[in-house]
C-alpha cells in the first residue's frame, strides 16, 4: 500500500515523459546523441528537423519501438523496462499515431477501437464498444463504424488512429509523422482532432512538418539535427527569432517555397 | 489496391497491338486444329486396339460400379480430409517453432522442414506401413495412410503459414505493442489472422496435393478411390477405361478446390494502406 502510494505522489510530480542522456546507434551511425527531453503534463511538444534528424526515432524510442543503446526514458518517473508485463503496462499509458495509420485491416473500425481495452483493460465488450462509439463520435468518424480501414479516407483513417489510442486513457500521446502520408486536402480534419486535444489537456510529442500547427498548438518546439536537440525554444522564438544556424537554415529552406 | 482486379496477364504484358492480334489468332487457330487432331488420333487408336469394345465400357451402366467407386470417393475424401487437419496442425507448430527467437526451437523448426520436403512421401508411407508395426503399434489402415502424407505436407504447410507471418506489414505489430498488448496477444490477435488471409490459396493447393498422395493408400489396402478403382480393374479385366474414370474424378476434385481457392482468395482480399 505505501509503496502505492508513495509512487504516485512522486508521479504526480514526474513528468509524464522524460529522457535522459539517451544514445542510439545504427551500427556506426550515431543517430540518437544525447538526448534529454522533459515533457510536462498537458504539455504540447512538437518536434522538428530536416529528415533523417532522428525526429522519427526519438519518438519511437519513447514506446520502445526502437531500443536505445544507453540512457533511460521514464514515464510518470517510472523507468522504461526491456521487456515484460511492465514494458507493456508503460506502453498502454502513452498512445502512439503512426504516419502510416496501422489501424488493423483485418478488423472493423469500431473493432480496431475496442481492441486493447478489452485485451489489455479487460474492459466488458458492451462497454469497451460504448466508450468506442463516443470516441468515433468525438472524431467525426462514428458512422463509419462498422466498415474495414481499407474502406475509409487516410484522414479518416487517421482519425480513427486517434480514437485507437484514446481508448487506453493515455497519459501523453505520441505523433509520429501523422499527416506525412495524407492528401494535402485530409490534413487539416487531422490537425483539428490534434488542436482539440491539446486544449482538451492531453499531454503530446508531435513530430511534424507542419509548421503552423507547431507555431499555433506548441508549447515548446524542439529542432534536432543529425542525432541531437540542437535548439529548444517557445514557438513564438522559434519561428521569429530562432539561435541556431540550423533551425536558421531549415526555416529558410522552407519559406522560400 | 486495384491490382484484385488486374490478373496475371494485365500485369506482365501489354496489350497487344493489331500485329500480335493476328498472330494471336492464327496461333490459336493452329493449336484447335492440333488439338483435334490429336483427340482424334487417340479415339482411333482406341478403336484399333479394342479398347472402346462394350467388355470396357458396359459395367459402367451399372450402379453397383458407382456404388463402388463412390465408397472409394468416400474413402479418399476421409483420408485426405484427415491428413489436411492432421498437416496444418502439424504445420502451425513447426511455423511456431521456426519462428520463435529461441534459438533451438528454430533450429528444430527448420530441421524439420528440410527433412519433411526433401522425403518423398512414399518413404513415409512405407515407413507407417512397414517399421512403425515392428515397434508394436497397431493403427487402424485410415490413419497408415493420413500420417504420413500429413507429415509430408506438413513442412511445406509450415513454411506458406511462416510467409503469411512474414507478409503482415510490421507496423500492424507495431500499433498493437503500442496500445501495451503483449507479443502472444498480437500474434493471436493482429498478426496471425491476416497472415492466415494471404495464405489460403496456398494452403488449398498444398490440399490438392494431400488429395493427390492419398492415392498411395493402395499400398496399406485402404479402400479410398484407387484402391476400388485398381479392385474394379482386376474384376472387369478392364485397365485404360477404369484409370480414366477414375482420373476424371481427381481432376474434377482438385478443379473443384482450385475454384474454391480462388473464390476465397478474391473475397477477402486484404488490402492494406501505406
Amino acid at each position: 500500500m505505501s509503496d502505492t502510494q508513495s509512487k504516485q505522489n512522486t508521479s504526480s510530480e514526474a513528468p509524464v515523459i522524460e529522457l535522459q542522456h539517451v544514445d542510439k546507434y545504427y551500427g556506426d551511425l550515431h543517430v540518437l546523441k544525447d538526448i534529454n527531453l522533459s515533457v510536462k503534463k498537458g504539455e504540447v511538444v512538437v518536434v522538428i528537423g530536416p529528415s533523417g534528424s532522428g525526429k522519427s526515432t526519438l519518438c519511437r524510442t519513447i514506446n520502445r519501438l526502437e531500443t536505445i543503446d544507453s540512457g533511460c526514458i521514464l514515464i510518470e518517473g517510472e523507468k522504461l523496462p526491456e521487456e515484460g508485463a511492465k514494458l507493456a503496462e508503460l506502453r498502454s499509458k502513452v498512445g502512439m499515431v503512426f504516419q502510416s495509420f496501422n489501424l488493423f485491416a483485418h478488423k472493423t473500425i469500431l473493432d480496431n477501437v475496442t481492441m486493447a481495452p478489452m485485451n489489455v483493460l479487460h474492459k466488458s465488450k458492451t462497454e469497451a464498444r460504448s466508450e468506442a462509439m463516443e470516441l468515433l463520435s468525438r472524431v467525426g468518424v462514428d458512422s463509419q463504424a462498422s466498415k474495414l480501414p481499407s474502406q475509409l479516407s487516410g484522414g479518416q483513417q487517421q482519425r480513427v488512429a486517434i480514437a485507437r489510442a484514446l481508448a487506453m486513457h493515455p497519459k501523453a500521446i505520441l505523433f509520429d509523422e501523422p499527416t506525412s502520408a495524407l492528401d494535402p486536402e485530409m490534413i487539416n480534419e487531422v490537425l483539428d482532432v490534434m488542436t482539440e486535444l491539446a486544449s482538451s489537456g492531453m499531454t503530446m510529442v508531435v513530430v511534424t512538418h507542419e509548421m503552423n500547427f507547431a507555431r499555433r498548438v506548441a508549447d515548446r518546439v524542439i529542432f534536432m539535427d543529425s542525432g541531437a536537440i540542437v535548439e529548444e525554444n517557445t514557438p513564438e522564438e522559434f519561428f521569429t527569432n530562432p539561435k541556431n544556424i540550423r533551425a536558421q537554415e531549415f526555416l529558410k529552406s522552407i519559406k522560400t517555397h | 489496391m486495384s491490382s484484385a482486379h488486374l490478373s496475371v496477364k494485365d500485369a506482365l504484358y501489354e496489350a497487344p497491338g493489331p500485329k500480335s492480334r493476328r498472330a494471336i489468332r492464327i496461333a490459336t487457330a493452329i493449336s484447335i486444329v492440333l488439338i483435334i487432331a490429336l483427340i482424334y488420333a487417340i479415339i482411333r487408336q482406341f478403336y484399333i486396339t479394342g479398347q472402346l469394345s462394350p467388355k470396357y465400357w458396359s459395367f459402367f451402366t451399372r450402379w453397383t460400379t458407382w456404388r463402388f467407386l463412390g465408397a472409394g470417393l468416400l474413402g479418399t475424401f476421409e483420408a485426405a480430409m484427415l491428413s489436411g487437419v492432421l498437416a496444418l496442425s502439424a504445420g502451425f507448430l513447426i511455423m511456431l517453432c521456426r519462428i520463435s527467437t529461441n534459438k533451438v526451437l528454430s533450429m528444430i523448426g527448420r530441421a524439420y522442414i528440410q527433412f519433411t520436403r526433401g522425403v518423398p512421401t512414399l518413404l513415409f508411407i512405407y515407413f507407417f506401413f512397414l517399421a512403425v508395426p515392428q515397434f508394436g503399434l497397431k493403427l487402424a489402415a485410415i490413419w497408415k495412410i493420413a500420417i504420413p502424407v500429413a507429415i509430408s505436407a506438413s513442412g511445406v504447410v509450415a513454411e506458406v503459414l511462416r510467409n503469411g507471418v512474414n507478409a503482415v506489414p510490421k507496423g500492424q505489430r507495431e500499433a498493437a505493442l503500442s496500445l501495451g498488448m503483449r507479443e502472444r496477444a498480437v500474434f493471436y490477435k493482429v498478426i496471425f489472422p491476416q497472415a492466415l488471409r494471404y495464405v489460403v490459396p496456398s494452403l488449398i493447393a498444398q490440399l490438392v496435393i494431400v488429395v493427390k498422395d492419398t492415392t498411395y493408400a493402395y499400398i496399406i489396402n485402404f479402400p479410398d478411390l484407387m484402391q476400388n478403382a485398381k479392385v474394379l480393374i482386376s474384376n472387369y479385366d478392364a485397365m485404360l477405361s477404369i484409370y480414366l474414370v477414375a482420373a476424371v474424378i481427381y481432376i474434377l476434385i482438385c478443379y473443384m478446390l482450385n475454384k474454391l481457392a480462388e473464390h476465397i482468395n478474391n473475397s477477402t482480399k486484404v488490402s492494406v494502406r501505406g
